[in-house]
């Protein structure tokens, strides 16, 4: 999301997501998006079915790459080298878009001077595919008028997620694919309500809808308003405040339906801070692997039991109906939130309706300013930003001009991942959502008996060859160990990965993942590098 | 067909014969949802409700006969002995503004459920219902009942059959239950006319010229019944499949399901039946891991085959009703016209 | 039988999805053909989202740890315990002592909410989310 916004301005998917089916040539990256995003998914197979050219970079063979005109399967974490040769290709082949870059961006020369300077050669033998295929993926993407990338976390969480992302940005401003209809730059969000949890700055450094915390005028309206001061100075990020340690600077928490001891990295250590706070209260709808080690849980209503709004991927903010009333003693996380704010001497905790909500945050933030419920009831919610009462929303985003100005080119090298593949730790575990079938940590699907038959329990992808040279068999338990735990897992051999790289997702917490992952964070997004580290597998002790 | 005499519904009189037939019985039509969806719905309140006979509805009876998610029995522990109770007794329903799609696919279900013994849950909502059709002037997007044989008007198995005349409908009774109602409520109804006569033929044959879909569903059994699927075919679907089940879901014929037991608390519990689909791979997966069916190549086509070959060895008709409720919907565009389309194109070749 | 519009918990596509309601019980879901994802299909997760809401293991009443076991209370309790303590966490270590994480899961309402009790109540701006895992 920094990436996008340095380079656009705003951080969100440009286009809409019907209009993918509109599209020319998708490039797919970091992605196994009919897996994660099903509809998203459909939308991209309906453009290939018109006729439209798909590409995909992943390591992985997943099902959509299986789809693809070109798959490049790159190795781990050489993201920005491949869209670098890319670039290079395009201004080789003089398919840059000059006119939108003159009109529309700055920053150009730094850009194309640098691309000049790289080796193709080396790049193509860094990322670990052919020139060839790199030639023609690149001249594919530019040649169109209507290409749109798709990203997901396959491309953020690495040590260099907001130079991958600022590189997918570069891309698509060189051959002028964005500011319009089916064409742009699409980071797909994963949960449910990530984008309206960041547009609410449910984050450290901003106020709602990305305002400026450190601008003095900004703060004002907000204290106006909230009849309370705010502090200016921002806050702690997620893993800052998890990975504080047993002696760190967070003494007290308060979490709200998530689940960091199976989400974080380094787990170890998150449970050593969470289990030496003075003071730990969690709402959840179940009994988390966090609950447990609370000292108040609130049992919160699902979302079948309260109103209020999502926004989805495509900034769409839509109403939710409260089906029935909460089931035994459980109460809307919004309630919890204004009883705890009125006894904590908070002002303004006294809201009678979720509209009444959204009329406080319609007042603060300029790109909810016309999300009233009488206007969300029809026609499937508005789409930000959406500045007043009359304004009807906006399908695709930097119409005339990026959020920013001028889009920005930004000069991103190559860089390795924080661990490489050594003699003790030989293979690359890359990590992600492994099923059409589960959920992030899993606390729900795992609660639907359908879901649990379909994907009873995880599995380590390996190659035919690696799971041969270690003489395991498909189906046998192993044990995966990096420098800083060990988990088991049951082996899968399959086509999808490739020799060097094995695959498992993060899903059940009998085999929590992050006990392996590296907890080095992007410098600015604050991501951590869930996507790659190093790790040896080995026949299980007791298997 | 019964050999009642047909009757014609002048429109002014339908909403007070609906209002008659819902004081006995609970009363399911097609409603126009705020949203624009319309849904099978509870009709509390005759006067307001937005029935909509227009558009298809976006789901057939089958979650109602056969509920995504039913009890089966209620079941008590003491003492590690189990004592079952059944399920709430059906209520009456009268269903009124079925396509004829949809009742063949009931039709199709009461074969199912009656072989090898009757599934009492599924007759006991069967006998207590009135379905009340109505027949399509209007083939809409996806529909292709013509080459399936279910429409788009029917000749029997209804309780009536409405077919819109433009200021009137002209009701045919198919079963006694019908029949009762045309009796009952005669007052509503007058007697047809040879102008009614005509005027319904003439519909029945613009209705057939309108189909915009020319699927070749007949061609395809008898392909079927004495070929193999072509190797790169099976290929191009399951590559395609994404697992969601939302074909078998929103199919009006497919039956599969499974039984579960959900425990309420140590002593209580409920044995749920709900929905399943055969494309599904822990749907045939047994205890031990093993699955006799290879996911990746065979899911899809088990279900079309079952549709288009076993279904028509057995009856002499394919199982699918051509309501086209699958089309469109696939997140890997390979529902059962694509997969008609390219098996018959394949042969041609 | 009632049917409630609502928007699927998943992912952040946002299907627009039919909850059936029987007897106080949810007991399906069902894509909208109309809305502008869905188009009237779900995927697996989505054709299944009804499955745990009535889950024997979702958590009814409030806990509260004594003796390090977890304990049902009242609600009034684990309000009144909870308040004071982040209250005395703050005013023992500074109001940047406490951390805040909210939830992509949760409405936007109850994010802003949690945001501006952080802000405003606590004094800190040490809120986040899972945006990044």
């Amino acid at each position: 999301m920094v990436g996008l916004a340095t380079s656009f301005g705003s951080g969100a998917m440009t286009n809409s997501i019907g209009e993918l089916e509109g599209a020319d040539v998708l490039l797919v990256t970091g992605s196994n998006t009919t897996e994660t995003h099903p509809q998203i998914g459909r939308n991209i197979l309906n453009a290939v079915d018109h006729g439209a050219k798909l590409l995909v970079i992943d390591p992985r063979k997943t099902d959509l790459a299986r789809q693809a005109d070109i798959h490049l399967a790159l190795r781990p974490g050489t993201d920005i080298a491949l869209i670098n040769a890319m670039m290079r290709v395009i201004l080789d082949e003089d398919l840059a878009d000059q006119l939108f870059i003159s009109m529309r961006t700055e920053d150009f020369i730094e850009l194309r001077d640098y691309l000049f300077r790289l080796d193709l050669d080396e790049l193509a033998r860094i990322t670990g595919v052919s020139l060839r295929d790199i030639h023609e993926a690149a001249c594919i993407y530019a040649r169109s008028c209507k290409s749109v990338i798709c990203y997901c976390l396959g491309i953020t969480q690495h040590t260099c997620g907001t130079d991958n992302v600022q590189a997918i940005a570069n891309l698509a401003m060189l051959t002028g694919n964005v500011e319009k209809e089916h064409g742009g730059v699409d980071p797909l969000r994963g949960q449910n309500n990530v984008q309206g949890a960041c547009d609410m700055a449910a984050l450290p450094a901003v106020l709602p809808g990305y305002q400026d915390l450190t601008d003095t005028d900004v703060r004002k309206r907000f204290e106006q308003v909230w009849g309370a001061d705010v502090p200016p100075v921002p806050g702690k990020s997620l893993t800052e405040m998890t990975h504080s340690g047993p002696d760190g600077d967070i003494r007290a928490m308060f979490i709200m339906g998530e689940n960091p001891v199976i989400s974080d990295p380094h787990l170890n250590r998150v449970e050593a801070t969470l289990k030496q706070l003075d003071f730990l209260a969690v709402s959840d709808i179940f009994l988390t692997e966090t609950a447990r080690l609370a000292d108040v849980v609130f049992p919160a209503a699902s979302f079948a039991e309260k109103g209020g709004t999502i926004t989805n991927s495509e900034r769409r903010v839509q109403l939710c109906h409260r089906a029935i009333p909460p089931i035994g003693n459980c109460r809307p996380d919004s309630e919890i939130i204004m009883e705890l704010g009125r006894r904590l001497g908070c002002p303004g905790m006294d809201f009678d309706s979720d509209a009444e909500i959204m009329e406080e945050i319609c007042l603060l933030t300029p790109i909810y300013g016309g999300m009233y419920y009488d206007r969300l009831a029809e026609n499937w919610g508005l789409q930000w930003p959406c500045w007043n009462r009359d304004h009807p929303g906006t399908v695709f985003l930097h119409k005339y001009y990026f959020a920013r100005g001028k889009g920005r080119f930004t000069v991103v090298a190559h860089q390795e991942p924080s661990e490489q593949p050594e003699e003790k730790y030989p293979f690359t575990l890359v990590t992600g959502r492994g099923s059409y079938h589960h959920y992030h940590t899993a606390t729900m699907t795992r609660n639907s008996r359908r879901l649990v038959r379909e994907c009873p329990e995880a599995l380590l992808e390996i190659s035919r060859k690696d799971c041969k040279d270690l003489e395991l068999h498909s189906g046998e338990m192993v044990e995966v160990s990096s420098r800083r735990g060990t988990v088991l897992v049951r082996l899968e051999v399959t086509d999808r990965v490739k020799p060097g790289t094995v695959f498992t997702s993060f899903h059940f917490w009998e085999v929590p993942v992050n006990k392996l992952t590296v907890d080095a964070l992007d410098p600015r997004s604050k991501c951590p590098e869930f996507k790659v580290c190093s790790v040896n597998v080995r026949k299980a002790a007791h298997a | 067909m019964l050999d009642y005499p047909e009757r014609v519904l002048p429109k002014d009189n339908l909403i007070p014969l609906l209002r008659k037939l819902a004081k006995d019985a609970r009363l399911i039509a097609p409603v126009r949802k705020s949203c624009g969806d319309t849904l099978f719905t509870e009709i509390v309140d005759v006067d307001n409700a937005v029935f909509d006979l227009k558009n298809k509805p976006q789901t057939s009876l089958k979650p109602f006969l056969l509920p995504q998610q039913e009890i089966l029995a209620k079941y008590r522990v003491q003492d590690g002995e189990y004592t079952f109770s059944p399920p709430d007794a059906a209520r009456p329903t009268i269903y009124f503004g079925v396509r004829s799609c949809d009742l063949t696919a009931v039709l199709y279900m009461d074969l199912i459920f009656s072989k090898p013994s009757r599934d009492a849950t599924y007759f006991d909502r069967r006998n207590n219902s009135l379905i009340i059709t109505l027949g399509c002037n209007d083939p809409l997007d996806n529909c292709f009942c013509e080459s399936t044989g279910s429409g788009p008007y029917l000749e029997f198995g209804f309780g009536l059959q409405c077919i819109d005349l433009g200021e009137s409908y002209f009701v045919s009774a198919g079963r006694r239950k019908g029949v009762d109602v045309l009796e009952k409520w005669g007052y509503f109804f007058r007697p047809v006319t040879e102008d009614d006569e005509q005027r319904r033929y003439q519909l029945f044959l613009e209705a057939r010229g309108r189909f915009t879909r020319n699927v070749q569903v007949d061609h395809a059994c008898r392909i079927l019944q004495e070929n193999p699927v072509p190797e790169s075919l099976l290929e191009k679907l399951s590559s395609r499949c994404y697992d969601c089940g939302g074909c078998a879901y929103v199919c009006p014929t497919c039956t599969c399901f499974s039984v579960d037991d959900m425990e309420l608390s140590k002593t209580n519990g409920l044995r749920i039946r709900s929905w399943d689909a055969c494309t599904s791979s822990g749907f045939t997966r047994m205890a031990g891991g093993h699955n006799p069916v290879d996911r990746r190549r065979q899911a899809l086509s088990r279900r079309f085959l079952h549709k288009l070959k076993h279904d028509f060895a057995l009856h002499s008709k394919p199982s699918c009703t051509g309501c086209g409720r699958c089309v469109d919907i696939c997140f890997g565009g390979v529902d059962i016209t694509t997969f008609i389309d390219l098996l018959t194109a394949s042969e041609s070749v | 039988m009632r049917d409630v519009m609502t928007i699927c918990n998943y992912c952040g596509c946002g299907c627009g999805v039919y909850l059936k309601v029987e007897q106080g019980r949810i007991v399906g879901s069902t894509p909208s053909g109309n809305h502008p994802i869905s188009r009237g299909n779900l995927c697996s997760k989505g054709w299944h989202l009804h499955e745990f809401i009535h889950s024997k293991n979702r958590l009814t009443k409030p806990l509260l740890r004594r003796n390090d076991t977890l304990c049902p209370v009242s609600w009034d309790e684990a309000l009144e315990v909870t308040a004071q303590s982040l209250r005395k966490a703050r005013d023992r270590h500074g109001a940047d002592a406490v951390g805040v994480l909210s939830s992509a899961k949760c409405t936007n309402e109850e994010n802003y909410l949690l945001q501006k009790l952080t802000r405003a109540g606590l004094g800190t701006n040490n809120i986040d989310h899972c945006a990044r895992l």
